[in-house]
């Protein structure tokens, strides 16, 4: 069958659609909606195309192509639809950063560590490396917003085990919808409601669990937007490598592909689009792995205590240890969970170097725990491989060496505890329940000084006996076990049990349960119990604070923008001493971080300070998580040195982000001091701009800019400063309050122009006083501490890079802490239905 | 072959009840109670008369009927005295039951101020002929043909007036002959698109499936649309009659009607009709021995209004939810459940029995080239005679307005006529010599539709109507494809902005974008003519929104935020009225001195022009340059 596209005749297959046809032939048509395991569906309407005779612009990716069609892919009119398309699309979606012209500045310079509140721009948000609407939008060359963009004020959820979902991000591809259809045969979710309402969900406004999630995780694979993230997975990035391998949570052995950043596994799915993995094979990889649980080092019993001592005198204690049980008094406990070649040497170990007949292999039952009890009376010394011995039967045995992944009880009452590599971390080959061959690839290091279970082995058999003949590698034990490497592959045809029924699902490994390790599963467990997790969320009660509150209590607190809220906290002291430009350090709670933040205003009369905070890491979470009436532990201020309120002329205040609550009391006293005031005011999208009022009443000039000029001018509020100068106005200094990268462009951009500039910096600060010197950054080469010569320096001498990296310097941290606590803690969901204050916006 | 005796039977016995009614000893009631009778109060005036007649030992045989079509005259009451021709009346309210009884039966006279006239061709006994009413006399009855004149649910009502001798006559000539029949006949659907019927048929006809379907699109769904719902409560076996027909032609075995779940009467009429079917071998296995086996089944729609569209009903049917799906392939093609299915609207297929009955070449007299036969419309708004119409096609709209409608309501002057719902548009009064066909309603912005006409005068903003329309589909977007999903509520909200006067001229600008690309690039029909009502007005009506945009003005006094109220000091006779009713109290002037509106506080409400004593009439509303000083009307609402 002959087709023409876009002028060139292409052999077309009977039974095609014209984008597999074009795309088999090298021909991009750009879609979205469509996904090559599902069937067409034709909601999102990129890929239309022209065939002539046809009526309109179908669809490529669910018109049939029929002999001599001819079809074209590239015109002029296409083009111009399918921007206007992708432009509507984005009214829906965060869409401001797609067309901020700094965009690329942007990717580089924030910081990664900030996906904790709703999404609001890619800068935050999960799925910023691997984002097709980005890549879209790129190739389409969408530049403008038509109209403002409506954002869907949906809280995001997070109490569900393993996934978020945040709506706002949604473009409503039904990818998922027809995923879980394929894959589960049922629709778990689908769409809801209509016409702008449409949003996917359960029915009845169930929870997945009780709608029927098996939590296959197939959703969150299909998503092209951030709207569904693995939870866990999310924080790290564009992973560096991709590697396929098999699971070996169960004899299901399914083909996995395992993503690592830095050796470091932190995703893992199926390898087939048209099968579904369960539920361990999907989340429980990476923080199964990654647990800061992990046995790390090699240790041995000195005088009663274990004690971690280098891998040589490890093997070497070993080895003493098992001279004088040769024979019968030995035995070697190990399970199905080790690769083919590990138990070859195991086995090998025991009955050569140990002359041993014990060699036992646990096969694990169906939910993977097992343990023996009939271990002969004569066995005075074992080596395990993991739980395997209930620990009443410990002291029948004088010898114990423990290898194994997570401590127990049974590793803490051994003589040597030795930590080995287990799944993604090593190599080897593993036997199917239908007697398959599939190869095990080692995805990622190890934690600490853990080594392959027979690399451990043979170190000790080497020690004992000088006959043991030295595998190099596991090939070589693979060659001696006769495994042609080229036979064994990944291929797979049905769905494991467990992707189709939770309860199948196993929860032990290698003896270890595996919800101690893995927090969605205990949330998953909950859902079964009938306890489902539920998010404390912010409905209204009325709050009676009384006429003398306590110290710090929260009088007020409203949400002005998405992530964005407003406190009211009493705090006379502070308030009495405050003085523009002055900031204060916050403790949620005894254990808290210490967080500065920039007094907004103050009320001496009342004894009040209010304060901007907006969600971006855990402890701003914790801090937004306070509710009124509430008392936070400690607010330790007025700090850092007030701006000094003079005559200056004509001053230019730019505000971004949670700076635009920062200025408002300095652009009042400066007012007040006879100066004329010009505030600008930066924002993504009209719904994330606040204070309009506020900064109007306090300034001679208010100007709002946004990005995708949906409210004011188009630009950064550097761009509304440039626009100003360009006018004539002249300026005779210029105040930035901001993000770190809000603060950059605006020096970078007005060290030309003669004009001072000065900005408020927000490093990392502990005791706020001069101390600790956390704060510390550069500023015309000199070191300063934000917290006691701050917060104001001059823009165009600051070290920006300096102060990037040193906001860096804890992400790795951070997001350890976030995504470790996460999903256990009862985590703050803000309803922006009923009482929130962006509800006229919407 | 075909068991042509049992019909024989059948129609003897229809002869037979039909002719109880026609050669009556006892005088028939006939009322029309459909369910626009019912709202006007039909059932309450028959069970009054019913009371009445009993009370003074008169005795009467009582009919229901379907609908007649004058809405303004319901509810309508048909008396046929003993062996006489029947009298029609209307509008009998139940407070004019115990008159009419008296006029009618007591008096055994004749009501003149409610008659509408003789079922008749002729004057009897100086009374005018139905047909002479200047609403009905333009009309020719086709698909309404029964509708009114017999009990619907009266199976032997339908085959007296000639009832499934179409299907006979199919059975007769074969599948292929039918389809050269409906071919010839130049049948168009009249769900709104106006494909040719024998098309749709032919390719349904000629795939090859185990299994084929005939459905019935009863989801009518247009604001203000009622032609489906009174054919299936006035004649349901006519659409099921050419249910039967399509069914044979192409091949089908299982029939479903699918008929929103809001008609009531429409469903419990169906279920009737389908089940006398089964009675007399008309459903079921083998009908009357011809080999063809058919079943029809009912199927409730829960009321979105894009179930309308054949693949979403198709889905709706399947049990998911009702979006649509693109096509190719298309339904006739591959349907429901995957197998080749003929969507066909419930006017289609009484149009299909009709022509079966009568023959193609009887039929084609109606209508001009390309659109043939007659279409049903629904007449509303700014009109004297409201109502369900039927005309041939091709007349020109100037005559269903000026002669079937009667003109415009207080002789005000037509500004546009709205046809085909929410997918259609406003066609300007100039044009109003255009004919009534599908190809010049195209043509002229709008579209054919399913048959709603709004008929809009002077008082009507023609952006407050884009915008009423648009706010429809908006709301009804199934909320797949994203340009009917977000495109729709993108032009709402510019529309919205220009009624409240923050409009500004690059808005125009968005518009037309905006609605090129719904119109382009929207998954269904529904999608693709959303924009319509606003393209239509931009077209004829620009310069209206120009006055919003740029002088802020709404000629029509219909968008509120363009109008302010002031008080005319030089008429304003300090009487007070008007402060006492301000609920704001922005009026302020002493007793005897001329009033002032503040307009800051003032929330336009209207309260004050409502109370100016007419001898007055000092308040007056100013929308740009324009300044009315008459009362508002309390109608408008109406058109909405």
């Amino acid at each position: 069958m002959n087709v023409v596209i876009d002028g060139k005749t292409i052999e077309a297959i009977k039974g095609e659609t014209i984008l597999e046809c074009a795309l088999r032939n090298g021909i991009s048509i750009p879609h979205l909606c469509t996904h090559p395991a599902l069937p067409p569906f034709g909601a999102c309407r990129i890929c239309i195309v022209e065939v002539e005779g046809m009526r309109g612009y179908p669809t490529s990716c669910s018109t049939p192509i029929a002999e001599g069609m001819v079809i074209h892919t590239q015109t002029e009119a296409l083009r111009l639809l399918r921007r206007n398309i992708l432009g509507l699309m984005m009214l829906e979606h965060p869409s401001a950063c797609l067309v901020c012209e700094r965009r690329e500045l942007c990717d580089k310079y924030r910081p990664k560590s900030e996906k904790v509140g709703a999404t609001t721009g890619c800068h935050t948000c999960n799925n910023k490396e691997v984002c097709e609407v980005r890549e879209l939008s790129a190739d389409l060359g969408l530049a403008e917003i038509m109209v403002a963009p409506k954002y869907h004020y949906k809280p995001v959820e997070r109490s569900e085990p393993f996934i978020d979902r945040d709506l706002n991000l949604c473009i409503l591809c039904g990818r998922c919808v027809r995923i879980c259809k394929l894959h589960q045969g049922k629709s778990v979710i689908d769409f809801v409601h209509r016409s702008s309402q449409t949003h996917i969900g359960q029915a009845f406004g169930k929870n997945l669990h009780e709608a029927g999630c098996t939590f296959c995780g197939s959703c969150v694979d299909v998503c092209p937007t951030g709207t569904l993230s693995d939870r866990y997975a999310k924080w790290f990035g564009r992973p560096d490598a991709e590697i396929k391998t098999t699971c070996i949570y169960c004899d299901e052995a399914c083909a996995l592909t395992i993503y690592a950043v830095n050796n470091k596994a932190v995703m893992a799915k199926g390898l087939y689009d048209h099968l579904p993995v369960c539920v361990l094979g999907h989340f429980a990889i990476p923080e199964f792995l990654n647990s800061p649980n992990r046995l790390r080092t090699p240790q041995i019993r000195v005088n009663k205590v274990l004690r971690p001592v280098t891998s040589e005198e490890t093997v070497q204690r070993c080895a003493e240890l098992l001279k004088n049980y040769t024979g019968t008094s030995f035995a070697f406990i190990c399970d199905t969970s080790s690769t083919l070649e590990d138990r070859h040497v195991f086995k090998k170990f025991t009955q050569e170097v140990m002359q041993s007949p014990y060699y036992f292999e646990i096969i694990p039952d169906k939910k993977g725990y097992a343990k023996v009890a009939n271990i002969p009376e004569e066995v005075k010394a074992v080596i395990t491989t993991g739980l395997f011995i209930p620990q009443e039967y410990r002291n029948r045995f004088e010898v114990v060496i423990a290898l194994d992944i997570f401590p127990s009880e049974w590793t803490k009452s051994a003589d040597v505890v030795y930590p080995v590599a287990t799944f993604a971390e090593t190599s080897g080959t593993v036997l199917d329940r239908n007697n398959q061959l599939r190869p095990l690839v080692k995805a990622c290091n190890p934690p600490g000084e853990a080594l392959p279970e027979w690399s451990v082995i043979q170190q000790i058999a080497k020690t004992i006996s000088e006959n043991w003949k030295e595998y190099t590698s596991v090939e070589d034990i693979s060659r001696e076990l006769g495994f042609d490497s080229a036979k064994l592959n990944l291929d797979r045809s049905s769905a494991p049990p467990a992707s189709q029924n939770l309860k199948e699902r196993r929860e032990w490994f290698k003896g270890h349960c595996m919800e101690n390790y893995v927090t969605g599963l205990v949330a998953v467990r909950n859902f079964e119990e009938g306890n489902p997790h539920e998010e404390k969320t912010s409905i209204k009660i009325e709050v009676n604070i009384p006429e003398n509150p306590e110290h710090f209590t929260v009088l007020s607190r409203r949400e002005l923008v998405p992530n964005t809220y407003e406190f009211v906290i009493y705090a006379p002291a502070i308030a009495r001493k405050a003085s523009p430009g002055q900031f204060v350090i916050v403790m949620v709670d005894e254990s808290s971080e210490r967080i500065p933040y920039s007094l907004s205003d103050w009320d001496e009369n009342k004894g009040t300070i209010t304060l901007v905070i907006q969600e971006k890491g855990l402890s701003s979470r914790k801090m937004i998580s306070v509710m009124e009436g509430e008392r936070l532990a400690h607010v330790v201020g007025p700090l850092g040195t007030a701006f000094e309120i003079k005559q200056y002329g004509t001053i230019a205040i730019l505000g971004g982000c949670y700076g635009i609550g920062a200025v408002v009391r300095l652009s009042r006293a400066l007012r007040e001091k006879g100066n004329k005031v010009i505030v600008i005011s930066e924002a993504r999208s009209h719904y994330m701009a606040y204070y309009e009022k506020e900064l109007t009443a306090v300034s001679d000039r208010f100007i709002q800019t946004t990005i995708d000029a949906s409210s004011g001018e188009k630009g950064h509020a550097i761009d509304g400063l440039k626009r100003l100068l360009q006018a004539g106005e002249k300026i005779d200094l210029i105040v930035a309050v901001g993000c770190p990268f809000m603060m950059m462009i605006t020096a970078n951009e007005t060290r030309d122009t003669g004009i001072k500039a000065v900005c408020a910096l927000n490093p990392i600060m502990l005791d706020g006083t001069g101390m600790c010197g956390a704060c510390r950054i550069s500023v015309g080469g000199e070191t300063k501490f934000a917290c006691v010569d701050g917060p104001f320096f001059d823009a165009h001498q600051v070290d920006w890079d300096e102060v990037r990296d040193r906001r860096e310097a804890y992400s790795a941290e951070e997001i350890q802490a976030i995504s470790f606590t996460m999903p256990s803690t009862t985590i703050q969901g803000e309803h922006h239905y009923h009482q929130c204050s962006c509800m006229g916006r919407g | 072959m075909i068991a042509e005796d049992t019909m024989q039977i059948l129609y003897e016995r229809a002869q037979e009840e039909w002719s109880k009614i026609e050669k009556n000893t006892l005088p028939v009631v006939y009322v029309g109670s459909a369910t626009c009778g019912r709202a006007a109060g039909a059932l309450e005036t028959e069970e009054i008369i019913k009371n009445l007649l009993i009370k003074n030992k008169k005795y009467a045989t009582f009919v229901e009927v379907g609908c007649m079509g004058p809405c303004a005259l319901e509810p309508i009451i048909m008396v046929q005295p003993s062996d006489g021709i029947p009298i029609c009346y209307g509008p009998i309210k139940p407070e004019n039951a115990e008159e009419f009884v008296r006029r009618i039966f007591l008096e055994e006279g004749v009501w003149e101020e409610k008659l509408i006239g003789v079922m008749s061709t002729d004057e009897f006994h100086g009374l005018p002929p139905i047909t002479r009413h200047p609403m009905l006399a333009p009309q020719v009855r086709n698909v309404l043909r029964n509708c009114g004149l017999i009990d619907p649910e009266n199976f032997y009502h339908y085959l007296a007036q000639g009832g499934y001798r179409g299907f006979l006559k199919a059975l007769d000539i074969g599948a292929d002959a039918v389809l050269e029949e409906i071919k010839k006949s130049g049948l168009r659907g009249r769900g709104g698109a106006g494909f040719p019927t024998w098309r749709k048929w032919s390719f349904a006809r000629e795939t090859q499936a185990d299994e084929k379907y005939l459905i019935c699109n009863a989801d009518e769904g247009d604001p203000g649309a009622f032609m489906n719902r009174s054919v299936l409560e006035g004649d349901p076996h006519s659409v099921l009659e050419g249910m039967l027909i399509a069914g044979y032609t192409i091949g089908a075995r299982h029939g479903y009607v699918y008929c929103r779940a809001e008609y009531p009467l429409a469903i419990r009429r169906l279920e009737i009709a389908i089940q006398q079917m089964y009675e007399h071998g008309l459903l079921g296995e083998n009908i009357l021995n011809s080999g063809f086996s058919f079943d029809i089944t009912i199927k409730k729609g829960a009321g979105a209004f894009v179930c309308g569209e054949e693949t979403a009903l198709i889905a709706s049917i399947e049990g998911n939810r009702g979006m649509p799906r693109p096509r190719p392939p298309f339904p006739a093609i591959s349907g429901l459940w995957g197998k080749p299915t003929v969507i066909q609207n419930v006017e289609t297929l009484a149009n299909v029995s009709l022509i079966l009955q009568r023959g193609a070449d009887w039929y084609v007299q109606y209508g001009n080239e390309n659109s043939k036969g007659t279409k049903t419309f629904a007449l509303a708004g700014k009109i004297k005679r409201t109502g369900l119409v039927e005309i041939p096609l091709g007349i020109p709209l100037r005559k269903v307005i000026f002669e079937v409608g009667g003109g415009i309501l207080d002789d005000k002057e037509v500004k546009a006529v709205q046809t085909g719902g929410p997918s259609g548009g406003c066609i300007p009064a100039e044009m109003l010599d255009l004919p009534v066909d599908y190809e010049a309603l195209t043509k002229a912005g709008s579209i054919m539709g399913s048959g709603g006409m709004i008929v809009l005068d002077e008082d009507n903003c023609m952006v407050d109507i884009a915008r009423y329309f648009l706010s429809f589909t908006q709301a009804e977007s199934c909320g797949k494809c994203t340009p009917c999903r977000v495109g729709t509520r993108a032009m709402l909200g510019i529309l919205e902005r220009i009624c409240s006067g923050k409009g500004e001229m690059m808005d125009i600008l968005r518009l037309e974008t905006l609605a090129q690309t719904i119109k382009q690039g929207s998954l269904c029909g529904l999608g693709q003519t959303a924009p319509n009502p606003v393209l239509s007005t931009l077209r004829y009506f620009r310069h209206e929104y120009e006055e919003h945009i740029k002088a802020k003005e709404c000629r029509a006094f219909v968008c509120g935020p363009l109008i302010s109220y002031h008080i005319d000091p030089e008429r304003c006779a300090g009487c007070t009225m008007c402060a006492k009713a301000c609920p704001v109290k922005a009026i302020s002037g002493k007793r005897k001195e001329p009033h002032v509106i503040d307009p800051g506080t003032c929330i336009r409400c209207g309260q004050c022009l409502r109370v100016c004593p007419t001898i007055y009439s000092a308040v007056y509303r100013r929308s740009g340059s324009r300044v009315r000083y008459e009362p508002i009307k309390e109608r408008k609402k109406k058109t909405g």
